[in-house]
């Protein structure tokens, strides 16, 4: 398939500071990258030097076909994580303006911006002021000036960011609705639930480094967790007697019962099996894989990080909670 | 890398646009005519308006016993309009023999009367005399003691005694000034009648009436021009200065708004850095055009209500535009590079104040070098970037312009000059646009350059 995006070799730092080490990476057309991390990892620097607004110290990057993002820039769309508008334009004004920047007429970008505010609830906003507009009404018209131009590749740095779960759940929706127009779309974010909800690959990127460039479905299979949860039909039921169940390597209590580590090479089936004898379940199952503990072991096993394991985990939850909070 | 026009001028329509529609922009345009209206026209009247007629009495010590009589009659109030109307034409009176109307804009004549003491009087016990309260009536304004050699030398001494003057605090600077013109007139025609002449028929020998200068051009004679020839340099000067803020001030603070509000980036996802800098460059020179345009077209109405239109040389208009336009070129990239490096318009002052200080020095240079075309400083000043323009178009508008040689080589310069102060600009601009944190010293605007 052809690859819309490609980074070859590229390395960028700033000052003293090296913000990417070494960067390889080929996006083909059609597909929905999540490029995660947690905040500092490069991210945005990375999409920022797709976009040409930084610039390489080394190494090549190919956007759409072309040596750089400045001469496709009318075909991408960009949604960067630090984004504003003009305060004293109106909505349709300013959806126009960006329209036009990217190549289409008047008339073509001011259809179609009032088409997606209708379809993103927001029917009435075009002629009012910017600056009259509430964060989360902006977030979804700068969500809209992203896209405005029908982009064949679409770049969303955070961007569910400040707003509430109704409005995260539209922009899912639209998000769907570019790809299956044939856009192919490229997402950062620290939120890893997020990505594993949109994305069919993970990049991941650490210290300025790829440490993970997998699709979601062979991540599943090959970062199994091992681990069971259990919830008891009887509060009162004796769990520490699972130790003692073959092939259980370690277990936790928590608050709705406890989790199971499993010995390596164990049959998840025959073990569940095995438990459910022990104590009665009210629900059993085994722990879905999650990108922050994909992450966490490709870090430790690298040895690349400075962070103690459980601090790193520590670092990604605040993060996600940040990120889901706000 | 190609630029892309088609960006660089939507940018440009839409700052355009935005700036001219504002209301700052048309508060701006119309408060240089209003302030000069109010200069030439309004200051003087409102001031003079307010200012009461001054009346009092003025005690003499005639030790002579001959100036009195002068002095009394020289501060009639038809003498004192007399005298100032001579100070501030150059025209002869009308025909008639009735004296030219008081300038509406001077003080009102004061009503001072003379109170005539002993020639024996010693000055120093009446001086007394003099303090009195505010509200006293009448009010005594002062004492003038004619000294006794003031009408007749004394035997050997080549110059005339004077007379001196003693002054209440609570005189204005205006009545004193009326008083000494009064007694200097009362002294010299005493003098003159002391001497066996009429002061009237001297007075008269001594009027030579200037007349305007007639300026013979293609066009015609005009008359009047000098005037305009004078202050021609300085306008032209003011023009340029005008736009370039304008123009400079907008990309200065606009800029720092984008940054601020953070719709940079969302900018640079449809535009490159460059096109973004030349598109707002752009949009600014249109609007400081614009402006001078309408300057230009309100000087000329205002120059043919007086039939002076045709002393504007349309190449002089024509090169108003083009230093204009190169100099807005250089400040107002430089004003953009501050605006694209800082984060709050408090933070752009420590960067401003050169930038600044060079643009007024330039400025400043205009009334000076008008006055002497063609001095040695004035040739030099031509040629050294960025003032140089500011210098040449001075010259140009000057009663003795230069050679074209000169003026275009002034123009080369300045184009020079603008295309590498607009290059280091981009090199700043592009790196800095996405800097946040403490606003950088010139030395670090420098580095950033180096890097890009």
């Amino acid at each position: 398939m052809t690859a819309v995006l490609e980074l070859q070799d590229v390395r960028k730092s700033f000052g003293d500071k090296i913000a990417i080490e070494s960067l390889d990476l080929a996006i083909p057309q059609g597909a929905t990258y999540g490029l995660i991390g947690p905040s500092g990892a490069g991210k945005t620097t990375a999409i920022r030097m797709i976009m040409s607004i930084l610039f390489p110290d080394r190494g090549r990057i190919s956007v759409l076909g072309q040596a750089s993002a400045l001469d496709a820039k009318d075909r991408i769309g960009y949604l960067p994580e630090e984004r504003g508008s003009y305060r004293k334009m109106t909505v349709g004004a300013f959806l126009t303006y960006m329209g036009c920047l990217k190549g289409r007429t008047r008339a073509q970008a001011f259809g179609r911006a009032d088409r997606l505010l209708g379809r993103l609830g927001l029917p009435d906003v075009a002629t009012k002021k910017c600056e009259d507009l509430s964060k989360g009404m902006l977030q979804r018209v700068q969500f809209v000036a992203a896209i405005v131009n029908e982009p064949d590749l679409l770049i969303l740095d955070e961007p569910f960011s400040g707003l509430d779960p109704l409005s995260v759940r539209l922009l899912k929706e639209v998000i769907a609705e570019e790809h299956q127009r044939g856009a192919t779309i490229i997402f950062s974010t620290h939120v890893m639930a997020h990505a594993e909800e949109l994305c069919q690959q993970i990049v991941m990127i650490h210290q300025g480094r790829k440490v993970l460039d997998e699709p979601i479905s062979g991540l599943r299979r090959q970062y199994d967790t091992r681990r069971v949860q259990l919830e008891p039909l009887d509060p009162d039921a004796n769990l520490l007697a699972l130790q003692t169940v073959p092939g259980v390597e370690s277990l936790k209590l928590n608050n709705e019962g406890c989790e199971l580590r499993l010995v390596a090479g164990t049959d998840p089936g025959a073990a569940i099996r095995a438990i459910a004898t022990v104590v009665a379940p009210a629900r059993i199952e085994l722990v879905r894989i999650r990108l922050e503990d994909v992450f966490i072991r490709l870090v430790s096993q690298s040895g690349a990080t400075e962070n103690s394991t459980e601090a790193l985990r520590t670092h990604l939850q605040g993060l996600s909670q940040t990120g889901v909070a706000t | 890398m190609s630029l892309s026009l088609r960006r660089i001028g939507l940018v440009a329509a839409r700052d355009y646009k935005t700036s001219i529609a504002s209301r700052g922009f048309l508060i701006g345009l119309l408060i240089m005519p209003v302030l000069l209206v109010m200069l030439v026209v309004l200051i003087p009247r409102i001031l003079n308006s307010h200012s009461p007629q001054v009346a009092g009495e003025v005690a003499v010590i005639d030790t002579t016993g001959k100036v009195t009589a002068e002095l009394e009659r020289a501060l009639l109030p038809t003498e004192i309009v007399k005298r100032r109307t001579l100070e501030t034409t150059q025209s002869p009176a009308p025909s008639g023999g009735a004296p030219r109307p008081a300038n509406a804009a001077a003080p009102p004549v004061p009503e001072l009367t003379v109170v005539a003491l002993p020639a024996e009087v010693d000055v120093q016990s009446r001086k007394s005399w003099l303090v009195q309260s505010r509200d006293a009536a009448p009010r005594h304004l002062a004492i003038v003691s004619i000294q006794p050699n003031a009408v007749e030398r004394r035997p050997g001494a080549e110059v005339f005694g004077s007379y001196d003057l003693y002054a209440s605090s609570h005189i204005d600077d205006g009545t004193e000034s009326t008083l000494r013109d009064a007694v200097r007139a009362a002294l010299i025609a005493t003098r003159l009648r002391s001497a066996g002449l009429d002061p009237l028929a001297i007075a008269k020998a001594q009027q030579v009436f200037e007349p305007e200068t007639v300026v013979v051009g293609a066009d015609g004679d005009h008359v009047g021009s000098r005037g305009v020839a004078r202050f021609l340099p300085f306008a032209c000067g003011i023009l340029i200065f005008i736009g370039v803020m304008t123009g400079g001030q907008i990309l200065l603070t606009s800029t720092i708004e984008e940054k601020s509000s953070r719709v940079i980036e969302v900018l640079l996802a449809a535009v490159s850095p460059i096109e973004l800098m030349y598109g707002k460059l752009l949009g600014q020179l249109g609007l400081g055009l614009t402006m001078t345009a309408v300057y230009i077209v309100m000087s000329l109405y205002a120059l043919a209500q007086y039939s002076l239109a045709g002393l504007l040389d349309p190449i002089l208009i024509l090169y108003v535009l083009a230093f204009y336009a190169v100099t807005y070129l250089v400040f107002g990239s430089l004003m953009l590079t501050v605006g694209s490096a800082v984060n709050q318009m408090a933070d752009a002052q420590s960067l401003m104040g050169p930038i600044m200080i060079v643009l007024i020095a330039g400025y400043s240079l205009t009334g000076v070098i008008g006055q002497a075309p063609n001095s040695s400083f004035s040739v030099a000043m031509s040629f050294i970037p960025p003032i140089n323009t500011f210098a040449m178009i001075a010259r140009v508008a000057s009663s003795a312009p230069p050679p074209a040689w000169e003026v275009w080589s002034t123009l080369l310069i300045s184009c020079v000059t603008a295309i590498l102060v607009v290059w280091f600009a981009a090199k700043v601009f592009k790196i800095a646009l996405l800097m946040h944190g403490k606003p950088p010293s010139i030395g670090t605007l420098i580095r950033w350059a180096r890097m890009a």
